[in-house]
């Protein structure tokens, strides 16, 4: 009775063919609607917000669904606001190197669309097809490249958000430096969709590296003394590596074909300048490490298919699970061993990358159930001895429902519910979603 | 005998030296004659008394006292900001914060540093340099200006158009709250903590939501080479155009800068003259780093965007010596007005780069219109004009003319889809100019968010935010603001 009162109401901002009634039992990630409503327009966009916040009725947000598994206790709430239809770019200022887009567009349509004009989003999050670029910075996604290019709180300059109350705010700009009143920019990356929906993006854009490649360094087995030197040899040099990423074996394996922990190293700039740096790697390498180089489209695929390790997002026999730890630099190498032994004693399929000069992992797990979440205790437990921390990207959600996601409350905790409460103070906006329950 | 002279006055006096210690506090009117302003000299206001805490424990203890007694209070690291955000409005207990300046740690192996928040900017740099280190954001004010200060105005410099402003190399703060609670976010540098980003979110709130006590900050490796050209043109046009075609043929210089005519005059009748010639309308200086082979090329693109732009004389700096006469003449830029203007008022606008030809005009016509000479420095690479509006205090009525002029300025910045300020801050000047960007939903969406931390507003009240009310304008802004963004 609810549900179709609801959905008549619904009716009367969003045409009926844009309104689906959820099919039971198919939902095993959470985060979805019993409605689901999919607007195109940011007017539609505030008039469900509006709507929702007088009733009470609650919203959770989606759009490519690669981050369904990411937080969340709910396997639906009232209204599923889908933003796939809502997508296009807005502005693209050429000249100025800014792009205005709507939040629901697909990474890759972007950079395939700016690779016209030689330039780009210095992004590289995950699952570039299906994510879409509100969905990226909403909760804060990044790869390797961080390491040259910053994540997203580098390059976002503006937004427009839709408020829970139905009005529109816009924060930033669409120039590349501004300090007009709170960088309230930072405010939504990463918010999880808990206190605003981001309609609109501006983002200052690069230009296409000229020439790039990925040396691919293996080293031999029970020789971590050699990673480390090496990794902060090269990070106390003046090459300026893109990415510099440690693979553990098996994630290794499934990229390159050999099972050694590998160490991914990006060049992105004139070609002789690429050369050069390779030059220096290889010259820097202990001898028994095996160097290969890809260069130009070879380095694109390799990182393509990189782009999509990690669960498929759908419902597997296995269980399957990411965790992103973020740890102080050089302490990567004991993650990414940790991953390593875990897989063998827990028996548990263990693929774990993370960035030498960034300090954030990714560890996908696949198994059983049980092991996983084992194995994931036992990762929290080594991020906290590292000072850092570990939170679940990626979870089914009967697992969600007994596994804290965002892990710890931080010690200010108070002032982050004060900023959602301010906000949302009804709490209509994806609950639960975020760290503590927010 | 301080105590004795003490009893005989304020309380409160009284009690924040017992926290800070007598010989920490100031609260004689002709001491506190040098706190009355900043960098911004054109309001003054003298604070209730100036506390030097040493450690982070007392700046906590000084401001629960100031919030149990009702105190208005503020920080203040070496006073350069320009934008008035540590003048006292309200008769403040100014928290000067120049005593905690030690370099805490270096970590190389991480590329992290921990600084207290009165550390100058420079010195970190300095610090680290031997081992071939340096900290990137580079305000012109740099030997003097503080590393908390820079975090409260997220300030930027030449070369942050490569690199990023301030808030691009904060990885963690220490803060007290305006409850007095310390709060450490991420401070041993782990990025992406869960929940809100309260470092972006403090960074630039220009000292309304905390007190920064410690600050850790990245740290980069320094280029393997630099190179630094000096470009001449006859025309404005011709300048603007090379740096739009500069940064659209995929070069991103570490800087590229630009002065006019009036603004070659003033610094070299200054201290640092370099000869540059007096019959330009425009110069560029434009540094490129990184790594040596690649510079090579991208020097060889940039002499050929000049030429094509009708480059009256293009060089490329011969040793390190000249490379740091011509940023000597360019960072001391707004001072050496000074010697060809008895004042002069700074502004910070915004513009998208390709309206540069366009805006220049205008603030041409600025000038024509209000009979005072506008000289134009500015980080032309990321469209950050800095307007000098030169004036004579001494004049009946100048100075408020050389304010509706610096207004007018930022007003044909918003107009063109840029902002009032890029790397100065609002403070006191800005306040009323945030209507020509925000709507009123705008701002209040941000003073809600300063009401979660600092709910009685007794931390720095009176900067950042036009004062309420008056509709009437408002609708109007409301309606422009949109049209700008559109």
């Amino acid at each position: 009775m609810i549900t179709s009162n609801l959905l008549n109401d619904l009716q009367m901002f969003v045409s009926s063919e844009r309104i689906v009634k959820a099919q039971n039992g198919d939902d095993f990630l959470g985060n979805s609607g019993r409605i689901v409503v999919k607007p195109e327009s940011e007017e539609e966009i505030t008039k469900i917000l509006q709507y929702a916040n007088l009733h009470n009725r609650k919203i959770s947000i989606v759009a490519g669904g690669t981050k369904r598994g990411f937080g969340g206790t709910t396997e639906a709430e009232d209204i599923g606001v889908s933003l796939e239809n809502f997508k296009g770019i807005t502005e693209h200022a050429v000249g100025d190197m800014t792009l205005t887009v709507k939040s629901g567009t697909p990474f890759k349509e972007l950079q395939a669309y700016l690779a016209q004009y030689n330039q780009k989003i210095s992004l590289d999050p995950f699952y570039p097809e299906r994510a879409t670029i509100g969905g990226i910075i909403a909760a804060n996604d990044s790869g390797p490249k961080r390491l040259g290019y910053g994540s997203a709180r580098d390059a976002v300059i503006g937004f427009r958000i839709a408020y829970p109350d139905g009005s529109v705010i816009r924060s930033g700009g669409k120039v590349v430096k501004n300090v007009a009143g709170y960088d309230m920019n930072k405010l939504f990356i990463g918010s999880m969709g808990t206190i605003g929906v981001l309609t609109e993006v501006t983002l200052k854009l690069r230009p296409l590296p000229q020439y790039e490649s990925v040396i691919l360094l293996a080293f031999p087995d029970g020789h971590h003394e050699w990673l480390k030197s090496f990794a902060a040899e090269l990070l106390d040099s003046m090459m300026e590596p893109i990415a510099l990423e440690l693979l553990s074996p098996t994630l290794s394996e499934d990229l390159t074909g050999h099972r050694n922990y590998t160490v991914a190293i990006s060049f992105e700039d004139v070609e002789t300048s690429v050369h050069y740096q390779e030059e220096f790697v290889k010259k820097i390498s202990p001898p028994s490490v095996n160097v290969s180089i890809l260069e130009k489209e070879k380095a694109c695929q390799f990182w393509e298919q990189f782009y999509n390790i990690g669960p498929k997002v759908t419902e597997t026999k296995e269980t399957e699970a990411t965790l992103k730890m973020g740890v102080v630099n050089l302490d990567v190498i004991r993650v990414i061993q940790e991953c390593e032994y875990m897989s063998d004693v827990h028996h548990l399929k263990i693929e774990g990358h993370g960035g030498l000069g960034h300090g954030l992992c990714h560890v996908h797990l696949s198994g059983a159930a049980e092991d996983v979440k084992t194995a994931i205790g036992q990762l929290r437990k080594l991020a906290t001895e590292l000072n850092g921390y570990a939170v679940l990207k990626y979870l089914p959600l009967k697992l969600r429902q007994e596994i804290t996601v965002w892990g710890e409350r931080p010690s200010y905790f108070f002032w982050l519910e004060g900023i959602k409460e301010k906000i949302d103070p009804k709490k209509i906006l994806n609950p639960g979603r975020f760290v503590g329950g927010i | 005998m301080v105590k004795k002279s003490m009893q005989t006055i304020d309380k409160d006096i009284m009690n924040l030296a017992k926290i800070v210690g007598e010989k920490e506090i100031l609260f004689k009117q002709a001491d506190l004659l040098a706190y009355d302003c900043d960098g911004f000299t054109i309001h003054k206001h003298l604070p209730k008394a100036v506390v030097f805490p040493n450690s982070t424990k007392e700046v906590a203890e000084v401001v629960k006292y100031c919030n149990a007694n009702q105190l208005p209070f503020l920080a203040r690291g070496a006073g350069t900001g320009l934008s008035g955000g540590a003048i006292p409005l309200n008769g403040e207990v100014i928290i000067s914060l120049v005593k905690m300046k030690r370099l805490l740690s270096v970590d190389l192996e991480n590329r992290r540093a921990v600084v207290e928040p009165g550390f100058v900017n420079l010195k970190l740099t300095n610090s680290i340099a031997d081992k071939g280190y340096y900290y990137a954001p580079d305000p012109s004010s740099q030997y003097a200006c503080t590393i908390g200060g820079n975090v409260a105005e997220n300030a930027g410099g030449a070369h942050c158009l490569k690199y990023g402003v301030t808030t691009n190399h904060i990885l963690g703060l220490e803060v007290v709250m305006p409850s007095g609670e310390i709060i450490d976010i991420s401070t041993n540098g782990v990025l992406d903590l869960p929940g809100y980003d309260l470092l972006g979110l403090l960074t630039g709130s220009e000292g309304t939501l905390g007190i920064v006590t410690k600050i850790t900050v990245r740290i980069l490796k320094n280029p393997e080479a630099k190179q630094t050209v000096l470009a001449y043109f006859d025309k404005v046009e011709d300048g603007s155009q090379a740096v739009s075609d500069i940064i659209s043929s995929g070069i991103v210089p570490a800087a590229l800068e630009m002065m006019d005519k009036i603004a070659i005059e003033g610094v070299e009748s200054a201290a640092f003259p370099v000869g540059h010639p007096k019959d330009i309308e425009a110069l560029l200086l434009i540094e490129v780093d990184g790594i040596s082979v690649g510079i090579t090329e991208q020097i060889k693109q940039i002499l050929e965007v000049c030429k094509t732009r009708n480059v009256r004389e293009v060089k490329v700096a011969q040793s390190e010596e000249e490379r740091g006469r011509w940023w000597a003449n360019r960072k001391t830029g707004f001072g050496a007005m000074g010697a060809i203007s008895p004042d002069y008022l700074v502004q910070d606008g915004v513009i998208p780069r390709s309206r540069l030809p366009e805006v220049l005009a205008r603030i041409n016509k600025i000038s024509e219109e209000s009979g005072l000479r506008i000289a134009n420095i500015f980080h032309a690479g990321d469209g950050n004009l800095h307007p000098l509006v030169l004036f004579d205090a001494r004049q009946p009525g100048q100075t408020e003319k050389a304010l509706a002029a610096g207004s007018e300025c930022l007003r044909v910045c918003a107009d063109v889809g840029g902002t009032i300020t890029g790397e100065h801050g609002v403070g006191i000047e800005k306040r009323e100019e945030m209507r020509f960007v925000f709507t009123e939903r705008e701002i209040a969406a941000q003073t809600d968010i300063r009401d979660v931390f600092n709910p009685h507003n007794l931390l720095n009240a009176g900067k950042l935010f036009p004062s309420p009310g008056r509709c009437a304008e408002v609708k109007k802004e409301m309606k422009n603001g949109r049209e700008a963004f559109a």
